[in-house]
C-alpha cells in the first residue's frame, strides 16, 4: 500500500496520546529508554471516570475503558500504512506467513456433502484491510473450486474497514455477495448468531484485545460444532535465545524509530512492538484456547496437558499459528 | 576404534548420510552377538515407560472411521474427510490433523502396536515346553503383519511408506517403529538391558520394517513369501554382523522400493 503524503498528514493529527503514559509501572527491559527519556512526557494519570480497573496498552497501564479507543487510535493512525509496519516486524515475510496460514486452513468445501453445494461462512476478525479475506476467497475458489464460500470481515476500526471496502470494490469479488463487513469489537460479537460460522480467523489482531479470554468465548459461541478457530500472531519470545535478543534489539530499537521517520508516529509503533511482548507464550495461549472449550489439533494422546505440537511456529518462532476445533 | 573388514565394506557401501548410524551401531557393541546378552540384567519393560494413552475421543472416532476407508481410498485426504463426515464433523475440521493423511498412518501404527498383546498369547514362563525368545519374536512379527492384512491396508502400504518417508514425518515414524520393537521384546519376555539392547532393538526394528515392506509387494497365498523373507532376515540376525547386513539390506530395499514407487508416480529418477 502506498504511503501518500495526505495519509501522513492525517497521522500527524494523532491525539496527544502521551498524556496517558504511566511512568512507574512498566518494564522497559528492551525499550530504547534513552531515546524515550529525551521526549518529555507529562505523567498525568488517566482520569477516574473510566473506572479503576487498568489494563496494558503496550507497556503502559491504562484504564480498561480506554484501551479499545486507544487501540483504535493506533490503527487509525497506521491504517493506510500498516503493511509497512507488518513488513518491519516480520522482517518482510508476513505475506508468506499469511499465504501459509490460509493454505494450512484450506478454506472452501472440496467434497460438498449437500446438493446444491453449500460454501463455508468465514469470519475474519480484526480483518482490517481484507488481507486474509482475499486469500481465503482466492484459495477456496482456485484450489477447492468452491464459489459459495463467503467472508465476513470484521474490525473495531472503521478506517481499517474502509480500506478493506475500497480494495474489494476494485476486485473481482465486487458484487459477488461473497464479502461483507461488520464493525464490531471482537469481545462482543452480538451481531453474529450462535453456531453460524465455519471458520473464525484472526491475524495479527488478538494481541490488541483487552480481554483475550472474552474474545475466545465469543469465537466459541459463534462457531458451528466442528468449526475452526485460527490465529496468526507474533510471539513474545523466539526459541533461540541469541536470535531472540537480536530480534528484540531490532523490534524495540529500530522499528519505533523507523515508525517515527516514515510515519511521524513513534508512539503507535512503540505500542505495536510492546503489545507483542505482552502476548502470552505459545504454550499459555494454547492452554487458553483449550480452556475456552476447543480441541487442540495434532494431539496423539489423551493427556490434556500435553499441548506440544498444538501450534505451528513460523520463521524460527517470530510468529505462530494456533488453532482450535469446536467439539460436536 | 578399528573396524573389521566386513563391517568396513558394509559401511562404505552405505550412502554417506547413513554411515554414522552404522558406526554408532558398531560402537554400541554390535560385534557381540545380539543373541548372547552379557551379564548386566537391569530390567527393562514397557511398564517403565508407560504407554501414552490412546488418541483423545473425538480424534479416535474420526480416525477409526477414516481408517475403514483406507482399503478403498488409500491413506489420503479423501479417507480422512469421509471419516470426518461419518463422525459428524464438517470438512473444515480437517484442521484437527495438521499432519493430514500421515495421521491415519500413525493411528494405524499406534492402535496395532497397543493391540499386539491381544493378538498373541504365550504360555506361562514355567510351562513344560518353554518357547525361545527368538520363536516368540517371530510369532509377534507375524501377528503384527497379520494386523495389516486384517485392516486391509497391505495393498496401500506403499502409500503409507511414502508418507512416512517425508522429511517432516520421519522422526514420528521412527519413534513408532522403535516403540513397536520395544513392545515386541517386552511381550517376548526379554527384559534384560545390557550393552546389546540398543542393537537388538535396532535389529528388530530393521527386520520388521523390511518384512512389512516386502509384505506390501507379496502376491503369494497367505503371505507365505513374506514369512520366508522374515525367516531369512532372522537367520541373519543369528550370525555375527547380521544386523549390519540386515540393516543395509533393509535400507537398500527401502531405497529401491521408494525409487520404484516414485517412478511409478512419474518422478524421473
Ligand atoms: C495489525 S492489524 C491486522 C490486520 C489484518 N488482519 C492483517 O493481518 O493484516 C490489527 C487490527 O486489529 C483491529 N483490532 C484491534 N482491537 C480490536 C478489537 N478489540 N476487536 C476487533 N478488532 C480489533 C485493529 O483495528 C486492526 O485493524
Amino acid at each position: 500500500m502506498a504511503t501518500s503524503a495526505s495519509h501522513a498528514v492525517k497521522r500527524l493529527r494523532l491525539t496527544n496520546a502521551q498524556n496517558w503514559v504511566c511512568r512507574n509501572c512498566t518494564r522497559r527491559t528492551f525499550t530504547s529508554s534513552s531515546i524515550l527519556a529525551q521526549q518529555p512526557r507529562p505523567s498525568n494519570q488517566p482520569s477516574g471516570n473510566n473506572g479503576d480497573k487498568t489494563t496494558h496498552f503496550g507497556f503502559e497501564t491504562v484504564a480498561e475503558g480506554l484501551k479499545a479507543s486507544r487501540v483504535g487510535a493506533v490503527f487509525s493512525s497506521v491504517a493506510s500504512n500498516y503493511d509497512t509496519m507488518n513488513d518491519l516486524m516480520s522482517l518482510g515475510i508476513h505475506r508468506l506467513w499469511k499465504d501459509h496460514f490460509v493454505r494450512s486452513l484450506d478454506p472452501g468445501v472440496r467434497h460438498p456433502a449437500t446438493n446444491p453445494p453449500q460454501g463455508q461462512r468465514i469470519l475474519d476478525i480484526a480483518g482490517g484491510t481484507g488481507d486474509i479475506a482475499f486469500r481465503m476467497l482466492d484459495h477456496s475458489t482456485n484450489i477447492n473450486h468452491d464459489r459459495q464460500t463467503s467472508v465476513l470481515v470484521s474490525d473495531i476500526n472503521p478506517d481499517m474497514l474502509g480500506e478493506g471496502k475500497k480494495r474489494f470494490a476494485a476486485s473481482p469479488y465486487h458484487g459477488t455477495g461473497r464479502v461483507d463487513f461488520l464493525e464490531a469489537n471482537a469481545e462482543n460479537l452480538d451481531k453474529v448468531a450462535d453456531s453460524s460460522i465455519d471458520l473464525y480467523t484472526v491475524a495479527f489482531g488478538i494481541r490488541n484485545f483487552t480481554h483475550k479470554d472474552k474474545a475466545l468465548r465469543e469465537a466459541y459461541r459463534v462457531l458451528k460444532p466442528g468449526g475452526v478457530f485460527a490465529c496468526l500472531e507474533f510471539t513474545p519470545q523466539l526459541a533461540n535465545p541469541v536470535l531472540n535478543a537480536l530480534y528484540k534489539r531490532w523490534s524495540f530499537g529500530a522499528i519505533p524509530l523507523i515508525g517515527q521517520i516514515v510515519a511521524a508516529d513513534r508512539d503507535s509503533y512503540q505500542y505495536l512492538v510492546e503489545s507483542i511482548e505482552r502476548f502470552p507464550s505459545q504454550y499459555e495461549f494454547a492452554s487458553m484456547i483449550r480452556d475456552a472449550g476447543f480441541l487442540i489439533p495434532g494431539r496423539t494422546d489423551a493427556d490434556s496437558e500435553n499441548l506440544e505440537g498444538g501450534w505451528e511456529d513460523l520463521s524460527m518462532g517470530i510468529a505462530a499459528i494456533h488453532k482450535g476445533v469446536k467439539p460436536l | 576404534m578399528s573396524l573389521p573388514a566386513s563391517t568396513l565394506r558394509a559401511v562404505l557401501r552405505t550412502p554417506t548420510n547413513l554411515r554414522p548410524l552404522l558406526l554408532l551401531q558398531h560402537r554400541l557393541g554390535l560385534q557381540s552377538s545380539p543373541r548372547n546378552p552379557s551379564s548386566s540384567t537391569a530390567s527393562y519393560h514397557s511398564y517403565d515407560h508407560p504407554a501414552p494413552a490412546p488418541y483423545p475421543p473425538a480424534e479416535t472416532a474420526i480416525l477409526s472411521a477414516a481408517l475403514a476407508h483406507v482399503p478403498t481410498t488409500g491413506f489420503t485426504r479423501t479417507a480422512l474427510t469421509t471419516g470426518l463426515r461419518e463422525a459428524g464433523y464438517p470438512e473444515i475440521s480437517l484442521n484437527l490433523f495438521p499432519k493430514g493423511a500421515f495421521e491415519l498412518v500413525r493411528y494405524h501404527l499406534v492402535t496395532q502396536r497397543t493391540q499386539l498383546n491381544t493378538r498373541v498369547q504365550f504360555p506361562d514362563h514355567d510351562s513344560a515346553a518353554p518357547i525361545s525368545v527368538g520363536r516368540k519374536v517371530r510369532s509377534l512379527i507375524l501377528a503384527r503383519l497379520r494386523g495389516n492384512a486384517d485392516a486391509g491396508v497391505v495393498g496401500r502400504w506403499q502409500e503409507a511408506v511414502a508418507l512416512m518417508s517425508l522429511a517432516e514425518n520421519i522422526p514420528a515414524s521412527l519413534k513408532e517403529l522403535s516403540l513397536l520393537a520395544d513392545e515386541m521384546w517386552f511381550l517376548a519376555g526379554d527384559v534384560s538391558v545390557d550393552s546389546s539392547w540398543y542393537t537388538k532393538r535396532a535389529s528388530l526394528a530393521g527386520v520388521y520394517a523390511a518384512t512389512e515392506l516386502f509384505q506390501s509387494t507379496d502376491q503369494s497365498t497367505d503371505f507365505r513369501d513374506t514369512e520366508q523373507f522374515l525367516d531369512r532376515r532372522l537367520e541373519e540376525l543369528r550370525t555375527v554382523g547380521g544386523a549390519v547386513s540386515g540393516t543395509i539390506e533393509w535400507m537398500g530395499f527401502q531405497g529401491g522400493a521408494m525409487v520404484n514407487l516414485l517412478r511409478s508416480k512419474g518422478v524421473r529418477i
